[in-house]
């Protein structure tokens, strides 16, 4: 890697786009490089500098209120299409993305997480909490060979064993035909509520998924830590955790089928 | 419990939301209206947010803002994969409209291809440490940059948006994106009087 294309890869790497192999390559060089460490500092402390410092307008409550009342209370008319029809596009001119675009890199979602939270409109600190914890969970479970309290291919005999140890009756959704086989489920305690685990198996992977109730709308998320793809949702008044050592796209795949069963 | 909360999947859900929703509950309000209440007014914050940020000022902001949530609640059919991204845009999408209608000379250069060379000085001095910037003047420096520049930086640092969703709100490449943003950054930095060292290469837009 030459000093011009590191110095082109800071910026990426300090907005938590680059790739883990590049990420590893261009580590490599700062730990050598003296001024290009220091570039790179300099570059984080800017940004740190705008998120800490640059305002955020946050509107005022009678312009919400307004525009509220004069949203029409009958059939929104979504005929026509704007320019930003393309959004609709399942896979955009954007999946032409170059490999060392996607946000892989472990130490990279690790600051994103941070800045995620820090930005993010539920409390701070929180879902970098429940990150650790349903990975913690996770592993512990792989390394303990201890993956389900309740062993079963049936929703019909998870479900029940789960809601009748459960404050709340979570929704097990049966993806066999896709290649996503239930094979269990267990209870875990995160966020300090007890939660229901779902466990499903592709090929030799495991895929948790952690499911309690929600109050507020959060936003979908994918997030990779430590070698695991964590990704999160929220459907029918319920939070979904997932995480598994299945590759992203895969995981991505289940995350929707799930989504559409529950 | 409602149980309609959406899911909030990546951009290339193939799931239309509406059609995977159980049964419709009992109404208090329309449907449409409830689920847009749920789903994109929680951004609203974000959206005017953004539009103060290209507008400059609160007056020009509101207008944007309440034209653009009223034009997303008209296209809300449309929404597939995130709500906020979804919501930039159009917003995004509004002030071009509204610039070129009270402000066309603005938009001069801004909507217009260009190459950029940013230079890559090694070791620039090191004249202010970041971290020491004066919040009022690093509001005033960030208002003062280019429209195309402002819009990525705010994007990028106050919205936390990957490249790929500030391609797809400014409507750009993300090498474009990329670029934008590393001479804001540097524009940013000189106004400020100190050096981040960030280079870049020759980008098309």
């Amino acid at each position: 890697m030459t000093r011009e294309e590191a110095n082109r890869l800071l910026q990426p790497y300090i907005d938590g786009e680059l790739d883990p192999a590049k990420t590893l390559e261009l580590e490599a060089h700062l730990a050598e490089n003296p001024s290009l460490r220091a570039a790179c500092e300099r570059l984080r402390e800017m940004s740190a500098a705008i998120r800490d410092k640059a305002d955020y307008y946050a509107a005022p409550a009678w312009l919400e209120a307004r525009v509220r009342a004069a949203i029409p209370s009958g059939p929104a008319n979504g005929s026509a299409r704007p320019a930003w029809w393309r959004w609709l596009s399942p896979a955009g001119s954007f999946a032409v993305a170059a490999d060392w675009l996607r946000p892989a890199a472990s130490f990279a979602a690790v600051a994103l997480v941070t800045w995620v939270v820090a930005l993010g409109t539920m409390r701070p600190g929180e879902d970098d909490r429940i990150t650790q914890e349903v990975l913690a969970s996770h592993v512990r479970a792989t390394l303990a060979s201890r993956f389900y309290d309740v062993a079963s291919s049936d929703q019909h005999t998870v479900k029940p064993w789960l809601s009748a140890r459960l404050p709340f009756s979570p929704p097990v959704a049966d993806l066999s035909a896709s290649g996503f086989e239930l094979v269990g489920g267990r209870l875990d305690y995160i966020g300090a509520q007890p939660v229901a685990v779902l466990v499903y198996k592709r090929r030799a992977h495991l895929i948790d998924v952690f499911v309690w109730p929600v109050e507020a709308q959060k936003t979908g998320q994918k997030l990779a830590h430590d070698g695991f793809n964590i990704e999160r949702f929220a459907r029918s008044g319920m939070s979904f955790w997932l995480v598994s050592d299945l590759n992203r796209v895969e995981l991505d795949d289940f995350a929707r089928l799930l989504a559409a069963a529950t | 419990m409602l149980a309609t909360d959406s899911v909030l999947l990546h951009e290339t859900d193939p799931v239309p939301l509406r059609d995977t929703d159980p049964a419709p509950l009992p109404k208090p309000l329309s449907e449409p209206k409830r689920r847009f209440e749920q789903l994109v007014l929680p951004h609203f914050d974000a959206a005017y947010n953004l539009a103060r940020w290209l507008t400059r000022n609160d007056h020009d902001a509101q207008d944007v803002v309440q034209e653009a949530v009223l034009r997303a609640f008209r296209f809300f059919d449309g929404l597939r994969g995130e709500a906020r991204p979804w919501l930039l845009s159009i917003v995004r999408n509004t002030f071009i409209t509204w610039l070129q209608n009270n402000r066309p000379a603005d938009t001069v250069g801004f909507e217009d291809g260009f190459v950029e060379l940013i230079p890559s000085d090694e070791d620039g001095p090191d004249v202010l440490a970041a971290r020491n910037f004066d919040r009022k003047m690093l509001n005033e420096a960030i208002a003062a940059l280019p429209l195309q520049f402002r819009e990525a930086l705010i994007l990028r640092e106050l919205e936390d948006l990957s490249y790929k969703d500030i391609a797809r709100i400014t409507d750009v490449p993300i090498g474009t994106v990329m670029s934008r943003l590393a001479r804001a950054r540097r524009l940013l930095a000189e106004s400020l009087g100190a050096t981040p060292n960030i280079s870049g290469t020759q980008v098309h837009k």
